[in-house]
């Protein structure tokens, strides 16, 4: 019925709503129609024609008024007001250039920013993984015995423990191990080193995507022997391919290998990014290539350096799948007590897992933003105060002439949203550009940065701000101009004085609140400044001017015992220490910044562990002499390894000041003994003590750290060292000579990860360098916004006393007096706002807590300096507007109505 | 808009949707129908009659269209549509039933 309805009566409603004339004019023709029939009657009756007329109009009645009835009947009212009001508010806007320009800026400013910080916030959070039914992706990850301190909470898997799981009844429909590796790309024009990941079978049904081309890895493949197959990603293949779709079934040579090419992922699949793993496994920074894993069927152990990921059986709940674990785990005991308290696990869904970190610099940008938004709003708000009191004639003539009240805030809010929405559409392009930023500058841990951008939802956002700050903002002026009594109104709008003692209570405390929200968004800012210089004076252990690192990752085939691999990095330094500009050169497990390295479980004869739980653990860090050197770590007491520390002779460690303090406080580490748990390694001797070298963030918190000589070193992987270079000039311009030395040692290998320490030290600090850009910028806005909020109230209200001033100076006020009252009214409004200001500060920095580094949240020097700058740019912005009040003539001020 | 006082609300469109039923007619031609079959009772002022034409048309009960009248000029004959005349029914039956109910009230023998 009702759809029936529309369908007769929607072609009218379209016809009255644009074809206005049509609508206007028909009824007075069928009007003037029946007036002229009657007009007829009464003429055949034998009336004058004169007369007949005037009968006719006559019975007729009101034929105006008819005709106006007829008219609203068909009008389709609310529309039509509301383009009056469009029409209307349009006008107002464009007779106003300056007040439109200013509102619409500012406004603009608060909602493309917002827009810019939501559009993160959608990306990293909204938006679903790319991945089918992303909620049962999880991550079963490894906990820590409780009282053992790895380093981290989560601690990787072993391949035994992998395959323990694969063989009970666990709760995933496909579960998979996988561990990152590097590839040397040979045979092509550039060798190049790949980030890949050795993956075993079930790794891409687990995230449910499958190749764009060819196929993923049977379970055949992924089996010792049979592992010499590789799926390409996207760019890779593109890259270094040509995107040659006859790729499939060709042999690609890594590492030395002849791998068969079987599939190409589909472009944007990159899974892992290092970004979406623990950072613990210090995964790169995104895979291009994947290989099976091809575990053994019976693992002999060996390093634990497996990531686990799998796909819930369907229907399947987090808690479901935790217990299920608890099984796995209580069967892997029963087999082999020397699981007890290694292979606790817990469930983490990859959605958590991705976001993780990333909600705490989310709820900072969004509370920062918010409050930029809001000065904006309440700036915005005082202007169309300020307004709404210059047209309180018109107002109150329109009230007088019937418009309701309901009516005028409507036409009132008409306005403001017209602003808004200008507003909105300009912050578009702020919003873009505030996109950029975060892109360029936004650290490389927010995890999928990349998919940042404006789309439907970020939009439709703006939108929705913009209509809800033009409420917002609309609402009060609009309630606060259509209060008036009307007579009062008349009176008061003859004479001069006519500022309502409500108004400007309403704007101080819409300019009171600016100035406090303002003082507390720079203080953060401040906060996380001084944070931040505070971090770049931190010393990490070593010194990062003109450092060059690299890595070599070393072909397994080529380099197939420990002696070969000593003798090429032998060569290698050698080679490299003549290259003219190096000033020492050394090799690294790790460099300082570099990512973290390894960690074991260690024996000192003299803190012998009564219980496996109690079992000591330190990072467990390979070097070569001159390494120390090279990175600027200095020796504190003892030696650094020297040539003649080989194979043959004594085995010799150093240690970490943190290490030395935990463990031999007071009578120092030199002379005692250390070594990895297993008593199959046998015990070093301390001979040096070295500063704790930082690995990943200046503001890590040290733990125990030794160092083993590379020619000493029992342990099996050391085919992907790190080579860091100290030269004479700059370290950058060093790559082609040093590049050219390697290739002639090993013409196929090529140099990874090429950094200057300093770019590595700056990296390491692209989070707290973002934090502090993001929230400096608001802060200006912040203050920028504030006072020009200040500088619009004072200099309205000096227009409103101009009547007063000029009375004072006539009574013989001079300009300084005045000067100083104009002054003393912002001083006051800027106190009371710095006084909230302060108050709110402290209750808000301490959830800053976790973003500072080396400044309390409180710190004294951070809000004093704030306050001052507050007061300085607030007293500014009062200056101009009190300086013209000294300027006023009595004469014509008290002329002046 | 203004309504004639001595008609109970809403009857006015059942009046002109069921002369319109009989046949299509112009305004002028309206009014003077209601006059007569209401014998001069209903008095239906023609500044009220146009508005309530609109209206109905405007819900789609009614449709106009211009045409020439006997004496050659334009006027605008409204007739019935398909709604109109579940909405005629619709009304009539409301009308039978109110109508009805008061005369029965009317017609109670004062105790």
């Amino acid at each position: 019925m009702r759809a029936k309805h529309w369908f007769y009566t929607l072609p009218l409603r379209l016809r009255s709503l644009f074809r206005r004339d049509h609508v206007e004019h028909e009824p007075s023709e069928e009007l003037q129609f029946h007036l002229d029939q009657k007009t007829r009657v009464y003429l055949a009756a034998g009336l004058s024609s004169e007369e007949a007329r005037r009968k006719a109009r006559r019975e007729f009645g009101g034929l105006e008024q008819a005709k106006e009835n007829c008219r609203d009947t068909r009008r389709v009212g609310f529309i039509e007001t509301l383009l009056q009001d469009v029409r209307y508010g349009l006008r107002m806007l464009h007779k106003n250039p300056g007040f439109t320009a200013v509102a619409v800026l500012t406004l603009a400013l608060g909602i493309g920013a917002t827009t810019a910080v939501f559009s993160l916030v959608s990306a990293i959070l909204l938006k679903p993984l790319p991945f089918p039914n992303p909620d049962s992706i999880v991550l079963p990850e490894l906990v820590s015995p409780p009282g053992v301190n790895l380093g981290s909470e989560y601690f990787p898997w072993g391949q035994t423990q992998f395959r323990l799981l694969t063989r009970d009844s666990h709760p995933f429909q496909a579960v998979a191990a996988f561990q990152n590796d590097s590839f040397n790309l040979t045979g092509t024009d550039d060798p190049a080193s790949l980030d890949g990941f050795r993956v075993s079978a079930d790794f891409f049904p687990a995230l449910g995507i499958s190749p764009s081309l060819g196929r993923a890895f049977t379970t055949e493949e992924d089996q010792p022997g049979h592992e010499y197959e590789v799926v390409l990603s996207d760019r890779l293949w593109r890259e270094h391919f040509g995107a040659d779709r006859t790729i499939l079934g060709r042999a690609v040579r890594l590492n030395g290998y002849a791998y068969t090419v079987v599939g190409v992922m589909p472009a944007g699949f990159l899974f892992p990014r290092a970004e979406e793993m623990p950072s613990s496994f210090n995964f790169p920074r995104e895979a291009q290539l994947w290989v099976p894993l091809a575990i053994p069927e019976a693992p002999k152990g060996g390093p634990s350096e497996l990531a686990v990921i799998g796909r819930l059986k369907s229907g399947l709940t987090i808690q479901q799948a935790q217990a299920a674990m608890e099984l796995v785990t209580k069967h892997a005991e029963a087999k082999d007590p020397q699981w007890k308290g290694w292979f606790n696990t817990r469930i983490v869904p990859l959605t958590r897992q991705i976001v993780g970190d990333t909600q705490r610099p989310l709820q900072l940008m969004l509370g920062a933003v918010g409050i930029v938004l809001l000065i904006a709003c309440s700036n915005v708000a005082n202007l169309l105060l300020t307004r709404s009191l210059g047209r309180r004639r018109e107002f109150t003539l329109r009230a007088a002439l019937g418009a309701g009240r309901a009516r005028l805030i409507r036409q009132f809010l008409t306005e403001s949203l017209l602003v808004a929405i200008s507003a909105g559409a300009v912050s578009i392009l702020l919003a873009n550009a505030g996109i950029y930023f975060v892109k360029t500058f936004g650290p490389s841990n927010l995890p999928r940065l990349r998919e940042v951008t404006l789309d439907l939802p970020v939009l439709g956002f703006a939108l929705f701000v913009s209509l809800a700050t033009g409420i917002l903002f609309g609402l009060a002026p609009a309630m606060g101009a259509t209060r008036k009594n009307l007579v009062d109104s008349l009176k008061e709008g003859s004479q001069r004085t006519g500022v309502s003692p409500t108004s400007p209570r309403l704007r101080s405390t819409l300019l009171v609140s600016q100035v406090a929200l303002a003082l507390v968004l720079v203080v953060s800012a401040g906060l996380l400044t001084r944070t931040f210089f505070h971090l770049r004076g931190t010393n990490g252990g070593f010194n990062p001017d003109r450092v060059l690192t690299f890595q070599l990752p070393l072909s397994a085939l080529k380099y197939v015992d420990q002696s070969h691999i000593v003798a090429f990095y032998q060569d290698a330094l050698r080679r490299l220490r003549s290259v003219p500009g190096v000033l020492s050169a050394g090799i690294g497990e790790t460099v300082p910044m570099g990512g973290e390295g390894e960690s074991t479980g260690i024996r000192m004869p003299d803190h012998p562990a009564a219980t496996q739980k109690e079992l000591p653990f330190a990072n467990y860090t390979i070097i070569s002499p001159g390494y120390l050197d090279s990175v600027g770590t200095p020796i504190l007491r003892g030696r650094d390894f020297l040539d003649s520390d080989t194979a043959d002779s004594m085995p010799v460690a150093l240690v970490n000041a943190a290490m030395e303090k935990k463990y031999w406080p007071g009578q120092g580490a030199l002379g005692k003994q250390v070594g990895p748990a297993s008593a199959r390694y046998p015990l070093l001797a301390i001979v040096g003590v070295v500063p704790d070298i930082k690995h990943i963030s200046l503001r890590e918190e040290t733990v125990p750290e030794m160092y083993v000589a590379y020619t000493q070193k029992p342990w099996p992987s050391m085919l992907n060292l790190r080579v860091a270079l100290r030269t004479k000039t700059d370290p950058a311009s060093m790559t082609a000579s040093v590049r050219e030395a390697i290739r002639s040692i090993d013409p196929d290998l090529p140099l990874a990860n090429v950094a200057t320490l300093i770019t590595l030290t700056d990296d390491s600090m692209s989070q707290p360098r973002f934090s502090m850009l993001l929230l400096g910028s608001f802060g200006l806005l912040a203050l920028l916004l504030a006072s020009i909020g200040m500088y619009g109230v004072i200099s309205y209200s000096v227009t409103q006393r101009t009547q007063e001033i000029g009375i004072r100076m006539a009574l013989g006020a001079e300009g300084r007096n005045v000067f100083g009252m104009v002054m003393g009214q912002g001083a006051r409004l800027v106190g009371l706002g710095i006084a909230l200001g302060l108050v709110a500060a402290l209750g808000v920095t301490h959830l800053l807590a976790s973003f500072l580094y080396g400044v309390q949240a409180t710190d004294p020097f951070t809000f004093a300096v704030v306050s001052l700058l507050l007061v300085g740019t607030a007293l500014l912005a009062c200056y101009v507007p009190a300086r013209r009040a000294t300027r006023v003539d009595p004469m014509v001020a008290l002329r002046h109505e | 808009m203004s309504k004639p006082s001595d008609l109970v609300q809403g009857t006015l469109d059942l009046l002109l949707l069921k002369i319109l039923a009989l046949e299509p007619m112009n305004g002028y031609a309206i009014s003077l129908r209601l006059k007569q079959v209401s014998g001069e009772v209903l008095q239906v002022s023609d500044g009220s009659l146009y508005p309530a034409l609109h209206k109905l048309e405007q819900e789609g009960w009614i449709t106009a269209e211009w045409k020439p009248t006997e004496n050659n000029r334009r006027a605008k004959f409204y007739s019935l549509t398909r709604l109109g005349k579940t909405q005629l029914e619709k009304e009539s039956a409301n009308w039978g039933r109110l109508s009805s109910a008061i005369s029965n009230i009317v017609k109670l023998k004062e105790a």
